[in-house]
């Protein structure tokens, strides 16, 4: 240990080292200032610098003041510096400074750490690089320092010698690179300071602090470098050992006292410094005050810089210690006492600074203003609230400090208080307390506590009320069944059950007793005529008596023939219980044992036979007087009659007697005398010209004496003989069986097996099994009971509730028969509902090998097997289907009307809502209402309606007689009700909103009210005025006006119901859900992948469809592809020379010699002229024309594709607009025909002018619907060609010459194949669901359903149809619809001889009938089927009916006829008949009257889907559906799916048609009008249509062609053609004649015009042109009119 | 003729103990109302949030009315429902808000409560759902004594209303 004065020594050097240092340090610390800002507290300062630069701009003058502060403050804090380094005992101190001190101690401690462990231990900082002084500090350590002082104080030298060269390097440093900055910051000091630097700083970023502070630390490294080489160089390095120790050594800490000495040394200055500033700056602290902390900080950061940039010279120190001395940190360190000031010294401070204010009593004087004493004004009788309760303490308290505050006075009151409001707190709470008792609560508060329930109906048709969505239960009771038959019974058996039947019957007639109730009644009315006769005696009776008399005689007639029949029934069934029991004993007999317990016995009742007579004969009298009355009265009826008669024909025979007289007299005087005999000729002639009253005949006497006779064999046959004893049969059960031992073997198995057999029911609701009951095994009477009830609590609609009968044998079961019951009404409820017995039935057939009948099978009763009958498993089903009811009575059924709006609640409190706005008017209900409601009459919301209510029950003053709800609301309405009502813009708003048919797609309503026009609702108006009165001026036809308008009136009724359920959507119409692909579908897809690929095989890939909402105009094309034709007529040589073939040879023509001539006599033509044809296709659609190019030949090949745009009406692309677009797509095929003009004058040889014309040669048209539905159309079409074409011939190809011809015989004419799709292909709408009522059984439809479903899913592209809807809108089976039904019998008359001509006659006739398509008025909804007598009233119908009535002929003349349902081409899904005769099937297009073989390849149709007869359907379940590849044997059960089979009989449907069609005769005289009406009509038109040209008429034509076309119509376009050419060649020879007839059924005008104008034979230009234009119209029976116009061009050859 | 548009839609609710919610909502007017075009009540369609705690409905609103008068501004009334695992529905809250009378767009949260019920209505409605109604819901608008009602609160169903007015002007009513 070093001696205390080496201590001494030691310290004093130190001291001296330190002071040295310091001194450096200064001149550091003022470089480093010079150069470096502030670094470590950098950031804070920058934030801080960051905001002030903002606002810098602005504060501009503030920021200069501020800068030269510190400016000053800055130097003279150098000054203080500089003094307090000798100025050691300036300690004053303050209160405020004494925190500040310690923090700066705080400070300077904290910074000496960093340097201590630098000293002491630090591995991290000792890692930092090569730091030079760690491993020659290995000596360092206290406690070896008794190693040799020698070596220490050599490296003291040593260190000495480097720290001096160290010193002068940095001089020298500071002299290179440092005077600059000084100089300059000497420069600038005066002006800017520090400031300029900070900002400098600022504007570099702290980034750049860093390499600044940076560079003196490198600086200093270097410097230690330098020493440490040279100490290195003298010294030699310590070993690795002493490094390591160095490192890993533990140093003991060096003694405090040092470290606290120098602690005390290194921070008094700083104190010092701190203090002297502060003395200095005392005189400024005012101003400075807010500066203050400013400052401080900045002398904080600025001791820290002092820290760190001191880094280079406290280091300096520590190496200086480190090498020197045995010094620590410690030295620097002092230890303090705790500060602290003592308790009353404290006190005493703190009392200087505090106010406590006393709480005594203040005195009054001094609380009110001076001179003045307190004034109360309670004493005054002012009121004065309650003060708040306040303690006395407090109070004064308070006035004590409020009195020392300036103004304290203002806070007394007069009375010297303080000022207080009255006490706010009430005594009670004012809010009434709650009590939560529900009979108290208002009844719009109460609540209901519900269950959370599933909503179930969402799927179904039960709706969710928001009141009633309870469970609905349903009740099934099934008590037992009986069967009438089973196949188990014995012969006795079936005895039995009859005589029970009969026995029942009979039991329930007498419970009824008919018969005794009118054998009274019938007495009674006797009574009363006699009564009344014999009251009146002899006098006369008045008429009114009279009268009734005669109605109580009429009324004894009927009740007497009603007794009569009642009588006989009784007889025959007691007659029949009677043989039936005698059967059952001799059965008996026969048999040795009985089977059924039946015993009857009949009960004799004995009359008195005398007394008995007597009332027989009585009753008898009576009725013949009856009799004999009625009879007289009716021949005194008929003479009277006959009576007048008589006279009314006398006196027209005298009449006209005079008239034959004058008439005589007139004709010549001659005559005068004439016979008797002449003037009965006369009159006989005269007569049947005007046909007067027959002459009557006298009546017959009535035959007395027959009617005696008569009633007494009536009474003999339906009465009881007089004295017969009355019999009364009883039926009981209660006979022996016999026991089984004593049956014969037969019977014996049968018991056997009866024994075996069990019965128990399901239950399906909807289809499913539910629940089932227990078995129950069958006994030996064929009852079984089951008494179960089951609820069902149900969730869907209720479709169905089925009840199985199942048989149970073993383990088998078998199905006996399904009972359907009906669902019951809401309003039958359990406990009300009375067990039905529903009957059963199953026809399985059952045979047993005992003594059982089985089933199905026939047997007989009688041993030699005659009188065999058959019998089927029935019986009798008891069961009741009821709905439950609740706990509290309330019904568990679901609503059957609509559901009541969301908040009906809302009734109750709004008077207008609960009885309507015109009961207002009615006290009595407002009254009714007002009590039901419980209306507060306390609340003023009420008042009027109570004191009108009090008013008027009163009845003292009279009440006005209007009553306003919201009186106050008229003075502040906008508008009166009117003007709102006469708003055409709401109106249309509103009519839209309902979706009115006019409105109901009305896109845009205008904004103004003025551009809405009343021409908008005219139509609509019209429409409502117009409901009744008929427009017969369009139609020309009175009948067919009326039918239109009744054809309207129906559609309208569909459409809005389809628009209803247009509104009802399940889940799928909103969320369209993915189907998720299953683990086949992933299969098969990765199968396609290893798929060999296949370029040149392309794949068909499916369109995109488009559903039709997000559509706008233009988007939509319609795409033609036409690609050929076949057999297009031929043009003839224009026939200058008449024709060579005579008529003679033509008379066995036919059409292939025809063409052979032809050719031969154009032969010289033939080669000049190679065309025969140029025919063009145009088509048109929505006023849109294309036509193709022109091509050669009667079999051109165009292959053309054709874009039409579409556009749908109004814009409106849904799905229902479209299906109810009624545009018709027009394909006509022209010939262009060039004509040479001959040119005028001098160009004649040079310029050749030529003309085209186009003629027309037949046309197609395709309604866009089927389009729409079918997606594409893709086929070959039969062109419409007019019977006649002038000028063209048919061409028949080689071909068809040959044998090849007699295949195709049936099908002449031209065809075209086309293609047509819409592009992009759209999604057709899907048929509405709705289900519609009907009268079929349950049974039935479910059946339908489910056969139409199997078909579906099974053959998915054949049409099935089993029910359709009639035209009320039910539906009904299909078979219902076919009957044999007589057609007109002319049209039979026609062709007696040949049954082949009638039938083409009547298909013809039916083909004339108007067809009108449904699916395009109904929107596509669904074909509405009506029967033949409505069709043939409304003449206008669908495919379906001209199917039925065609196929309704065909079955009435004897043929084998069926319904085909398919498709067809154009139609789509249409219906055809089938007929086979002939050994061969016909397939007849109604609607065109032709027919095709089964095996014509132009067949337009295409998919047989299912066949209907009067008594089936049969579905095609062949492989094919075409009719060419099909078999139409629909007895191959194979082949044809029946709908009713063994399993399914058919019920015996009747029919909906009526028994006999009745035409009415046609009026011949109207078609004549009409003919020359529609002529009229057609000539105007194509006048019109030619407004440029002048039209010209050529009348000869015209007659000739009229003429002609009557012919045309009884040979029904056939085979007149070529006669009529040449006759009109003949006639007309210097024309070319260009022309056809078309042919058409009536409906309306405006067809006829629209079909006229497509041939565009008014089109032609020539000058010289002519017209021709004949109208024939032949009216067959019951106004079916066909029409034929023959129009024809003429031009003048020269 | 003044003219008031309706258009907008129920966002959704939030701040209800479930979120697999419902509402039924409808519009209620004063007798001078009429309805020109439109539907005035409906119901959402469920919809069951897999995260947060927000039900999104987005149910368009679209309704054209026209008045005679001022009185009866509409009022639009909302119950929402829950529907829960089992398919459920129970009721979660009744609310009304006015519809905002000046025009443009609009955001309105309308906050909602439920009747609490008796105790023993409480735990039954804790453990097997359900809950009280009130009998007449017009109560949610009307202004009987509802404070003898005990409710809780529960979450706010959020609208987005865009308003329209035409011709409000020419009878004196400034927008």
């Amino acid at each position: 240990m070093a001696s205390s004065s080496d201590l001494r020594e030691k310290l004093r050097k130190k001291r001296r080292a330190l002071q040295h240092s310091l001194q450096v340090k200064d001149d550091v610390d003022a470089d480093t200032q010079a150069l470096v800002p502030t670094d470590r507290s950098q950031s804070k300062e920058t934030a801080q610098r960051d905001m002030e630069e903002l606002t810098a701009g602005e504060e501009e003058p503030g920021d200069t003041l501020r800068r030269n502060l510190k400016a000053q403050r800055l130097r003279r804090r150098r000054k203080l510096e500089e003094a307090s380094v000798d100025d050691k005992s300036m300690v004053e101190p303050f209160h405020e400074t004494v925190g500040e001190v310690t923090a700066v101690q705080q400070i300077s401690q904290s910074d000496e750490k960093p340097v201590e462990p630098c000293v002491v231990s630090s591995p991290a900082q000792s890692q930092r690089g090569d730091l030079p002084p760690r491993p020659q500090a290995k000596p360092v350590p206290g406690s070896s320092h008794s190693e040799s002082s020698t070596m220490r104080q050599r490296m003291k030298d040593k260190l000495k010698a480097a720290r001096s060269k160290a010193e002068s390097l940095l001089q020298q440093e500071a002299s290179q690179d440092g005077p600059a900055s000084r100089l300059q910051s000497l420069k600038d000091r005066h002006t800017l300071t520090r400031f300029d630097r900070e900002t400098d700083a600022d504007l570099r970023g702290g980034g750049d602090d860093h390499p600044s502070s940076l560079n003196v630390k490198v600086k200093f490294r270097e410097a230690v470098r330098r020493v440490r080489v040279d100490s290195k160089s003298e010294m030699g390095l310590p070993t690795a050992e002493e490094a390591y120790n160095f490192f890993t050594f533990d140093f003991d800490p060096e003694p405090d006292e040092e470290t606290r000495k120098g602690q005390k040394r290194r921070t008094r200055p700083e104190g010092e410094n701190e203090e002297g500033e502060d003395g200095g700056d005392d005189d400024e602290e005012k101003e400075e005050e807010d500066k203050e902390e400013v400052t401080e900080v900045d002398r904080e950061h600025q001791g820290e810089d002092e820290e760190r940039d001191d880094n280079a010279p406290l280091m300096r120190d520590e190496e200086e210690e480190l090498f020197l001395i045995d010094q620590s940190a410690d030295d620097f360190l002092v230890f303090k006492r705790a500060e602290y000031m003592g308790y009353q010294r404290r006190l005493q401070s703190e009392n200087e600074l505090l106010f406590t204010p006393s709480f005594l009593t203040v005195p009054a004087s001094s609380k009110v203003p001076e001179n003045m004493k307190p004034r109360y004004l309670e004493e005054e009788g002012l009121y004065v609230g309650e003060r708040p309760p306040m303690s006395l303490t407090n109070q004064n308290i308070l006035e004590n400090r409020i009195l020392k505050q300036e103004q304290g006075r203002k806070w007394f009151g007069d009375d010297g208080r303080i000022m207080a409001l009255p006490d706010p707190i009430k005594e009670s709470s004012t809010r009434p307390p709650l009590f939560h008792i529900e009979d108290d609560l208002d009844p719009a508060l109460q609540t209901v506590y519900r269950k959370a329930l599933v909503s179930k109906h969402a799927s179904q048709y039960i709706s969710v009320g928001g009141e009633t969505n309870g469970d609905y239960q349903l009740d099934v009771d099934v008590s037992g069944l009986i069967f009438s038959h089973h196949p188990l019974f014995s012969q006795e058996h079936v005895l039995g059950s009859r005589l029970v039947q009969l026995y029942d019957q009979h039991l329930s007639r007498q419970h009824r007793n008919l018969t005794e109730h009118l054998t009274t009644k019938l007495n009674g009315l006797r009574n009363t005529i006699g009564n009344m006769l014999e009251v009146h005696g002899g006098q006369r009776l008045t008429p009114v008596m009279q009268q009734r008399i005669s109605e109580y005689k009429q009324e004894v007639r009927n009740t007497r023939r009603l007794r009569d029949l009642e009588q006989e029934k009784d007889r025959t069934l007691l007659k029949g219980i009677v043989k039936i029991w005698k059967e059952i004993k001799a059965l008996r007999d026969f048999q040795r044992f009985t089977n059924t317990p039946y015993k009857l016995y009949l009960r004799r009742e004995e009359v008195e036979r005398a007394s008995d007579v007597r009332e027989y004969e009585a009753e008898i009298q009576a009725e013949v007087d009856e009799l004999l009355d009625e009879m007289e009265e009716d021949y005194q009826r008929k003479v009277t009659e006959y009576r007048r008669q008589q006279e009314e024909w006398k006196v027209w025979r005298r009449k006209q007697r005079a008239k034959n007289k004058k008439k005589k007299k007139t004709q010549s005087q001659l005559d005068d005398n004439e016979d008797d005999e002449d003037n009965d000729d006369d009159d006989r002639t005269d007569g049947e010209a005007e046909p007067g009253p027959p002459k009557p005949k006298p009546p017959e006497e009535p035959d007395m004496e027959g009617v005696e006779k008569q009633v007494s064999e009536k009474a003999s046959r339906i009465r009881r003989k007089p004295g017969e004893p009355i019999l009364v049969p009883e039926l009981t059960a209660s006979g022996p069986i016999t026991p089984n031992e004593q049956c014969p073997r037969g019977e014996f198995a049968r018991r056997e097996d009866v024994a075996k057999r069990s019965i128990f029911i399901k239950v399906l609701y909807n289809d499913k099994e539910v629940s089932r009951t227990d078995n129950r095994s069958l006994n030996s009477d064929f009852r079984v009971h089951f008494g179960q009830i089951f609820n069902l609590k149900i969730v869907n609609w209720p479709e169905s509730i089925k009840l199985q009968v199942f048989e149970v044998l073993g383990l088998s079961t078998t199905l006996l028969a399904d009972v359907f019951v009906p669902v019951p009404e809401s309003s039958i409820l359990t406990g009300s509902a009375p067990s039905e017995e529903l009957v059963f039935s199953s026809n399985l057939r059952v045979m047993f090998d005992h003594e059982a009948v089985g089933s199905d099978v026939p047997f007989s009763f009688e041993v030699d097997g005659s009188n065999r009958q058959t019998l089927l498993t029935s019986g009798k089903l008891s069961c009741s289907v009821s709905w439950a009811v609740g706990e509290d009575d309330v019904p568990l059924a679901p609503p059957t009307t609509q559901p009541k709006p969301m908040y009906s609640g809302l009734k109750q409190l709004d008077a207008i809502a609960s009885i309507g706005a015109s009961g207002l008017n009615d006290m009595k209900k407002l009254g009714e209402w007002a009590t039901e409601s419980r209306l507060d009459p306390n609340d003023p919301n009420n008042a009027d309606i109570m004191q009108l209510l009090k008013v008027a029950s009163s009845g003292e003053v009279t009440a006005p007689d209007y009553f306003r709800l919201e009186q106050l609301q008229e003075e502040f309405n906008f508008v009166s009700e009117e003007d709102l009502e006469q708003s055409r813009r709401f109106r249309l708003l509103r009519l839209r909103n309902q979706e009115v048919a006019e409105f109901r797609n009305y896109k845009f309503v205008p904004a103004m009210e003025r551009e809405v026009t009343d021409k908008v609702f005219e139509e609509y108006e019209r429409r409502l005025k117009e409901g009744e009165i008929v427009d017969t001026k369009g139609h020309l036809d009175a009948h067919r006006a009326l039918v239109a308008k009744h054809l309207h009136k129906i559609r309208e009724s569909i459409i809005n119901r389809f628009l209803i359920a247009k509104h009802h959507f399940i889940m799928s119409d909103l969320v369209q859900e993915e189907q998720v692909p299953t683990i086949g579908i992933l299969g098969l897809n990765l199968f396609k992948l290893a798929e060999p690929k296949r370029p040149l095989k392309p794949q068909r890939k499916e369109r995109k469809k488009v559903t039709a909402q997000n559509l706008s105009d233009g988007d939509i094309r319609l795409l033609l592809n036409i690609i050929r034709a076949y057999d297009i007529p031929v043009r003839k040589p224009s026939v200058n020379k008449p024709a060579v073939t005579s008529k003679s040879t033509r008379s066995f023509t036919e059409t292939l010699t025809a063409g052979q001539s032809q050719r031969a006599t154009q032969g010289s033509d033939w080669l000049l002229n190679q065309v025969q044809v140029r025919p063009f296709v145009e088509v048109s659609f929505q006023r849109s024309v294309l036509q193709t190019t022109t091509a050669d030949g009667p079999n051109p090949c165009w292959n053309e594709d054709l874009q039409l745009p579409f556009s749908a009406p109004n814009g409106d692309y849904s799905t229902a607009n479209l299906q109810s677009m009624k545009d018709e797509i027009f394909i006509n095929i022209f010939d262009e025909v060039q004509y040479e003009l001959g040119g005028d004058g001098e160009d004649r040889g040079k310029e050749v002018h030529t003309r085209l014309e186009k003629h027309w040669l037949g046309s197609v048209k395709i309604p866009f619907s089927t389009i729409y539905f079918q997606s594409r159309i893709d086929g070959t079409f039969k062109v419409d060609t007019p019977p006649v074409l002038l000028g063209y011939s048919k061409e028949r190809s080689l071909a068809s010459d040959g044998g090849y011809d007699a295949v195709r015989s049936l099908t002449e004419g031209a065809f075209i194949t086309l293609f047509i799709t819409i592009e992009p292909q759209l999604v057709p709408g899907e048929t509405i669901r709705e289900k519609f009522e009907s009268q079929e059984s349950e049974g039935l439809l479910l059946a339908s359903e489910v056969f139409e479903r199997d078909a579906a899913v099974h053959f998915p592209d054949r049409p099935c149809l089993t029910t359709v809807i009639n035209i009320n809108g039910k539906t009904v089976f299909i078979t219902r619809y076919l009957r044999p039904l007589n057609p007109p019998q002319e049209l039979l008359d026609a062709f007696p001889n040949s049954p082949q001509e009638a039938t083409d006659l009547i298909a013809r006739y039916v083909s004339l009938i108007p067809s009108l398509p449904d699916s395009v008025s109904f929107a596509g909804v669904c074909d509405l089927w009506s029967t033949c007598d409505q069709f043939l009233t409304l003449l206008a119908g669908d495919e379906e009916e001209h199917a039925v009535l065609l196929c309704n002929y065909f079955l009435s003349m004897g043929k084998k006829a069926w319904l085909i349902i398919g498709t067809a081409i154009p139609e789509g899904p249409t219906t055809y008949v089938l007929t086979y005769e002939q050994n061969r099937y016909l397939i007849w297009n109604p609607s065109s009257g032709q027919y095709y073989g089964q095996y014509d390849t132009f067949c337009p149709l295409q998919t047989v889907g299912c066949l209907v007869s009067a008594d089936n359907v049969w579905l095609n379940t062949q492989a094919y559906t075409s009719p060419l590849r099909i078999r139409f044997d629909v007895t191959k059960a194979k082949l044809w799916k029946p709908f009713f089979s063994r399993a399914f009989p058919n019920p015996g449907l009747s029919s909906v048609q009526p028994e006999e069609l009745v035409y009415r005769h046609t009026d011949q005289a109207a078609a004549a009008e009409l003919q020359d009406r529609i002529e009229k009509i057609l000539k105007e038109k194509i006048m019109e249509w030619r407004p440029r040209n002048p039209t010209r008429w050529n009348r000869y034509c015209t007659s000739t062609l009229r003429h002609f076309l009557p012919k045309l119509e009884l040979s029904r376009g056939r085979d007149v053609a070529d006669e009529h050419r040449l006759e009109l060649q003949s006639l007309l020879g210097d024309y070319r004649i260009s022309g056809f007839p078309l042919h058409l059924p009536f409906s309306e005008v405006r067809p006829i015009v629209e079909a006229v104008y497509s041939t565009g034979v008014h089109n032609v230009e020539a000058s010289n042109v002519e017209f021709a234009l004949a109208v024939h119209v032949h009216a067959y029976p019951n106004n079916v009119l066909s029409v034929w116009v023959y129009l024809a061009s003429l031009i003048r050859m020269r | 003729m003044a003219e008031l548009h309706i258009i907008g839609q129920i966002v959704g609710a939030s701040g209800f103990p479930q979120n697999s919610l419902f509402c039924k909502w409808g519009i209620h007017t004063g007798g001078a109302w009429r309805l020109l075009s439109g539907l005035k009540e409906g119901q959402t369609q469920v919809d069951l949030p897999s995260t947060g705690d927000m039900a999104y409905w987005s149910h368009p609103i679209d309704i054209h009315y026209t008045t005679k008068g001022l009185q009866g501004w509409p009022k639009l009334h909302l119950q929402v429902w829950h529907q829960d695992s089992f398919g459920r529905c129970e009721l979660y809250g009744y609310g009304y808000c006015h519809v905002p009378s000046s025009p443009g767009h609009h955001h309105v949260s309308c906050v909602t409560w439920r009747p609490l019920g008796s105790w023993q209505e409480q735990i039954a409605q804790t453990f097997v759902g359900g809950g009280p109604q009130l009998r007449s819901p017009d109560l949610i608008y009307s202004g009987a004594d509802r404070y003898r009602l005990h409710t809780v609160a529960m979450g706010t169903v959020e609208l987005e209303l865009g308003i329209i007015m035409r011709h409000f002007d020419r009878y004196g009513v400034e927008s």
